[in-house]
C-alpha cells in the first residue's frame, strides 16, 4: 500500500492549478458560475458523506445548509467587525450543533425514517424562518456586506471583487473537500463505513453504532454548514431559499446524478447540474423538469450515476468501496 | 473456580409467547462449556440475551460479577465477550482485510480516532495479518467476503469473533454446514483459538462437543435439563429421552 | 383558520383569554383537518404497509388532485365533477407510476424507492408550476355547501361539516372494503404476507397497482374536497408531506388505526396551535415528533422493525 498517492495527488494540484488561472480567461458571468459550483461541491460532497459512506439519506440537508447561511448572515448583520474567517467557522460549526441536535433525534430511525424526519426538521426550520420576521426578515430576506478579508501576511482584502470571492471560494472548498476525503481515511472514517456495511454485526464488535451515525451527520453538517456560510458570502444575500424544498432536492440531484459510488461523483454532479442550469434555463423554463427526468433515468437505470458512465473512476481509484 | 458468566433465574418471552423459563448457570473461567438442545430450545435467543441484542422478560445476567443486564451490545462487546452467528454475519462487500481490520480498530479501542489515517497505521496492519494468518486466510487477504467458499466465510466469522482478543468467546453452532473433514480442522482451530480462555458454545453436533466440551448444559423447551462433565450427561435419563435418544 | 373564531359568544366563561365556545368550534376544526390529514395520510400508510414502500410523491397526489379540482370545476361549472373524475385521473396516474416506474426499484431496496418517489415528488410539483403558474388559487364551494349552520349559539360553515361527512363516510368505506370484500381481504393478506398471496394463485402485482392507485385517488379526493376550505397553492404539497410525516412517526409506520389517531391529534394540534400561539403553530406537531422520536421511535402503533 503506496504511503501517498503520488497520481492522485499530482492529478489534484494539475486541477487545482488550472481552477487559480482559469478567472483570467473567463469573462465575469462565468467567474461567478464557478464560484456557485464550488460551494455546490461542497454541498454535496458533505451529502455524499452521509448517501454515499453512512449509507444514509438526509433529505434534510439543507437545514444544515440553511442553518450555516443564516447563522453567517446574522453574525454579520449584529457584530459588523467580525473576521470572515472567523464567521466561515461560526457557519460550519453551527451546522454541526444543529446537525448534531436533529441526528439526536433522526439517526436513531432507520433508512426512509431517517430521511423523511431529516426533511421534517428541515420544513420546520424553513417555517421558523419565514415567520420570525424580526430576526430572519422572512422571504424577503436579509442583504449581507462581503467584509475584507484580512490576513496577517497580506493585510486587507476586499471581497467585493468576485475574482478575490472566486479564490476565497476554491481555497474553503478544497479544504473542505479534503478534509472530508481525509476523514473518510482516519479509523473513525472506518468506522462510519463499517456501521453502513452491518449494523448488527458492528455492534457486535464494539461499535457505538447511534453515536458514530450521529457523528457522521455532525461531519456532514460542517461542511454543509461551511457551504451555507460561503453561500452567503457569495449571494451577499440570504432568504428562505436556502431552506426549501428546492435546496432539499439539489444537492440529492447532483449527487445522483455525478455517482454517489466515488468520492468525486457529486463534485462531477454539481459541475453538471449548475452548468446545464446556466446553460438551460434561458432556453426553456421547463429545465428543471430535465434535470427531474435526468434523475429518474439515473435513479433506474444508471445507478453509478455519471462518473460511472464517464468511467473516470479508474483513473482515480478513489471508488467507494462497498457501495451498491 | 471462578465465574466467568453467571446466568441467574433468566425468563424470555416475546408477546406471551414464552421461551426461556428460569435458567440458572455458571460459566467457569478457562471452561469449554457446550450448550445443546433439540431445534427452538432457546439456544440461539440465549446467545441473544446475554450479548445484549434482547433483554430478558427476568433475571439477571453477570459477566465477570458486572451485572450487566441490559447493557447495550456495543458495551457489552467491549467487555471482554465476543460471538460468532450461526449464520455467516460478516461484512459482505469489505475484503476480508477490511474485514478484520474492523474489528482490530475496536481492539485498539480507535474507533473513534480522527487524526490519523488508517491505512499507514503499521500496529493495526501487523495484528490484522497476524489474525489473518492464524484463521489460514492469508491467500483470501484481499477477496472480498461475499467470495469466499462457505468454509473460509466460516473461518472470517472466527476471525472476527477472536480479533478483539476476548476473555470469553460465544460461538453459536460454528461448524454448521462443514463437512466432515472441515469440522475436524474447526474443532482443532477452536481448541487453539481458547487456549486459556472460556469458551460458551452452541453445537449440534455431538462429536465436536464430546470431543472439546469440559462440560455440557442441555436446554429442552427454553429450561435447563441438566448441567455436567460429558460423561454425566451422556448417562442422565432424562437427556437421554429429550435429546440424545432421538438422535 | 382562526379568522371566524371571536365572532358571537355568549359568555359562559373564559379560558386562556378565550371563550369556552370557542374551543368547541376549535375542536370542530381541528376534527376536519384531521379527518383531512387522515385521507391523505391512510393512503400513505396502506402502500407502505402493503408495499414496504414510502411513496414520498404521495403527498403530490394530493396537490394534483387539488389542481385538477379547479381545472374541471371551472370548465365544467361544478365541483361535483371534480370529485368524481379526478380520483380517477389520479388513481390512473398513480397505476401508471407504479407498473413502469416504481415495479423497478423493488429490487434495489429503500434507497431506490426513496430517491424514485422523491423525485416525482419533485417532478410533480414542478409540472403543476408550469401548468397553472406561481399564484393562489380558489375553488369556491358548491352552491349547497356553502354558507353557515348554527351551533349553539355559533356560526359554523356547513362546508367543514361536509368535509367531516364526507371524510367520515369514505373512511367507512374504505374499512368496509377491506374487512367485508375479498378484494379487501386479499389486500391485507398481500399486506402481512406478500410471498404467501403469491403462492396461494394471487395476482399480487395487479393487487399493488390497485393499492397503489387506490392510495393515490384517496389522496386526490383530499385535495379536492380541501380546496375550497384551504386555497390552493404550491407549497401545498410540502405541507402535506410535512403534516403525512408527522402522522406517519407519531402514529406508527404501517399502523392504519395509529395514522387515524395520530392525524386526529394533528389536527386538533394545529388547531389549538393557532388559536394559541398563531405564528408558530408548527411547533406543537415538532414537539409531538421530538417526544414520540425520543419515546418511542416506532410510534405509538407502530410495529417494532
Amino acid at each position: 500500500m503506496n504511503r501517498l498517492p503520488v497520481r492522485q495527488l499530482s492529478w489534484g494540484a494539475l486541477g487545482l492549478a488550472v481552477l487559480f488561472i482559469l478567472p483570467r480567461f473567463l469573462p465575469e458571468i462565468r467567474i461567478h458560475l464557478m464560484t456557485e459550483i464550488f460551494i455546490f461541491a461542497l454541498f454535496a460532497v458533505s451529502f455524499n458523506l452521509m448517501f454515499g459512506y453512512a449509507g444514509q439519506l438526509p433529505f434534510g440537508l439543507a437545514a444544515l445548509f440553511g442553518v450555516g447561511a443564516y447563522g453567517t448572515a446574522l453574525v454579520f448583520n449584529h457584530f459588523p467587525g467580525i473576521p470572515l474567517l472567523a464567521a466561515l467557522l461560526i457557519a460550519a460549526l453551527s451546522g454541526a450543533v444543529a446537525a448534531a441536535f436533529i441526528g439526536f433525534f433522526c439517526v436513531r430511525l432507520s433508512g426512509p425514517y431517517f430521511s423523511l424526519s431529516t426533511l421534517a426538521f428541515q420544513m420546520f426550520l424553513y417555517a421558523v424562518a419565514l415567520k420570525w420576521r424580526s430576526v430572519t426578515n422572512g422571504d424577503d430576506g436579509m442583504g449581507v456586506v462581503r467584509p475584507d478579508l484580512h490576513l496577517p501576511a497580506l493585510g486587507s482584502i476586499s471581497m467585493r471583487s468576485i475574482h478575490n470571492m472566486y479564490y476565497l471560494t476554491l481555497i474553503v472548498v478544497t479544504i473542505g473537500i479534503l478534509a472530508c476525503y481525509l476523514f473518510l481515511k482516519t479509523p473513525l472514517g472506518n468506522s462510519v463505513v463499517t456501521v453502513r456495511e452491518k449494523e448488527i454485526r458492528a455492534s457486535f464488535l464494539g461499535y457505538n453504532v447511534f453515536l458514530i451515525k450521529l457523528l457522521a451527520f455532525s461531519a456532514s453538517g460542517v461542511l454543509a454548514g461551511l457551504a451555507g456560510g460561503l453561500f452567503v458570502l457569495y449571494e451577499e444575500f440570504v432568504a428562505t431559499t436556502s431552506l426549501d424544498m428546492n435546496m432539499a432536492m439539489t444537492p440529492v440531484l447532483m449527487t445522483v446524478i455525478g455517482g454517489s459510488g466515488h468520492f468525486l461523483g457529486p463534485v462531477l454532479g454539481a459541475v453538471f447540474y449548475l452548468m446545464l442550469q446556466d446553460w438551460i434555463s434561458s432556453l426553456t423554463s421547463y429545465w428543471m423538469l430535465l434535470m427531474g427526468g435526468m434523475f429518474i433515468v439515473v435513479v433506474l437505470y444508471f445507478q453509478g450515476g455519471l462518473i460511472s458512465l464517464l468511467k473516470l473512476d479508474w483513473i482515480w481509484r478513489l471508488r467507494n468501496r462497498g457501495n451498491r | 473456580m471462578k465465574t466467568i458468566l453467571g446466568i441467574e433465574g433468566l425468563f424470555k418471552d416475546f408477546s406471551g409467547l414464552e421461551v426461556l423459563f428460569d435458567l440458572n448457570l455458571e460459566i467457569y473461567e478457562g471452561e469449554r462449556h457446550a450448550i445443546i438442545g433439540p431445534n427452538g430450545s432457546g439456544k440461539t435467543t440465549l446467545f441473544n440475551i446475554i450479548t445484549g441484542l434482547y433483554r430478558p422478560s427476568r433475571g439477571k445476567i453477570f459477566l465477570f460479577d458486572k451485572n450487566i443486564t441490559g447493557w447495550s451490545s456495543h458495551r457489552i462487546a467491549r467487555s471482554g465477550l465476543s460471538r460468532s452467528f450461526q449464520i455467516i454475519n460478516n461484512f459482505p462487500k469489505m475484503t476480508v482485510y477490511w474485514n478484520v481490520r474492523s474489528a482490530v480498530v475496536s481492539r485498539f479501542n480507535r474507533r473513534f480516532n480522527w487524526t490519523t489515517i488508517l491505512d499507514w497505521d503499521k500496529e493495526i496492519e501487523r495484528e490484522c495479518d497476524r489474525v489473518i494468518d492464524l484463521l489460514s486466510l492469508s491467500d483470501v487477504r484481499d477477496v472480498p467476503a461475499s467470495e469466499l467458499s462457505y468454509g473460509k466465510q466460516r473461518h472470517l466469522e472466527l476471525a472476527l469473533t477472536i480479533a478483539r482478543e476476548p476473555i470469553l468467546i460465544m460461538l453459536d453452532e460454528p461448524t454448521a454446514g462443514l463437512n466432515s473433514e472441515e469440522t475436524r480442522n474447526a474443532v482443532q482451530l477452536i481448541r487453539q483459538l481458547t487456549e486459556g480462555k472460556t469458551l460458551f458454545m452452541v453445537e449440534h453436533d455431538m462429536d465436536v462437543v464430546f470431543n472439546l466440551a469440559d462440560r455440557i448444559t442441555v436446554l429442552n423447551y427454553g429450561r435447563i435439563l441438566a448441567t455436567g462433565a460429558p460423561d454425566v450427561i451422556r448417562m442422565n435419563e432424562q437427556v437421554k429421552k429429550a435429546y440424545l435418544g432421538r438422535k | 383558520m382562526g379568522e371566524r373564531l371571536r365572532e358571537t359568544v355568549t359568555g359562559k366563561g373564559m379560558l386562556m383569554g378565550f371563550p369556552i365556545e370557542i374551543y368547541a368550534i376549535q375542536m370542530l376544526h381541528g376534527l376536519v383537518y384531521g379527518m383531512l390529514l387522515f385521507l391523505v395520510a391512510s393512503g400513505l400508510t396502506l402502500v407502505f404497509g402493503m408495499m414496504g414502500v414510502l411513496n414520498l410523491a404521495h403527498a403530490a397526489f394530493y396537490m394534483v388532485g387539488a389542481y385538477f379540482a379547479y381545472t374541471i370545476t371551472r370548465y365544467t361549472g361544478s365541483f361535483w365533477w371534480s370529485l368524481l373524475i379526478c380520483p380517477l385521473i389520479v388513481g390512473a396516474l398513480g397505476i401508471l407510476i407504479e407498473r413502469f416506474l416504481l415495479r423497478k426499484t423493488y429490487k434495489g431496496g429503500h434507497l431506490g424507492q426513496l430517491l424514485l418517489t422523491f423525485g416525482l415528488f419533485f417532478i410533480m410539483g414542478e409540472l403543476i408550476r408550469l401548468i397553472w403558474g406561481t399564484a393562489p388559487l380558489s375553488v369556491p364551494a358548491p352552491q349547497i355547501l356553502a354558507g353557515d349552520v348554527s351551533v349553539s349559539g355559533m356560526t359554523y360553515p356547513i362546508y367543514r361539516l361536509f368535509i367531516l361527512g364526507f371524510s367520515l363516510l369514505v373512511l367507512l368505506g374504505m374499512s368496509l372494503v377491506l374487512t367485508r370484500t375479498r378484494i379487501g381481504i386479499i389486500i391485507r393478506a398481500a399486506v402481512s404476507d406478500p410471498d404467501m398471496v403469491g403462492a396461494l394463485g394471487t395476482n399480487v402485482p395487479i393487487v399493488f397497482m390497485g393499492v397503489f392507485g387506490g392510495g393515490a385517488a384517496l389522496a386526490a379526493v383530499a385535495g379536492v374536497i380541501a380546496t375550497p376550505f384551504l386555497t390552493t397553492y404550491l407549497g401545498m404539497g410540502d405541507a402535506a408531506l410535512l403534516d403525512c410525516f408527522v402522522v406517519i412517526v407519531v402514529g406508527g409506520f404501517g399502523s392504519l388505526f395509529g395514522a387515524f389517531i395520530a392525524s386526529l391529534m394533528i389536527g386538533e394540534l394545529q388547531s389549538f396551535g393557532i388559536l394559541w400561539i398563531p405564528r408558530l403553530a408548527l411547533i406543537f406537531q415538532f414537539l409531538l415528533m421530538a417526544v414520540v422520536l425520543i419515546i418511542r421511535p416506532t410510534g405509538l402503533f407502530g410495529e417494532k422493525e
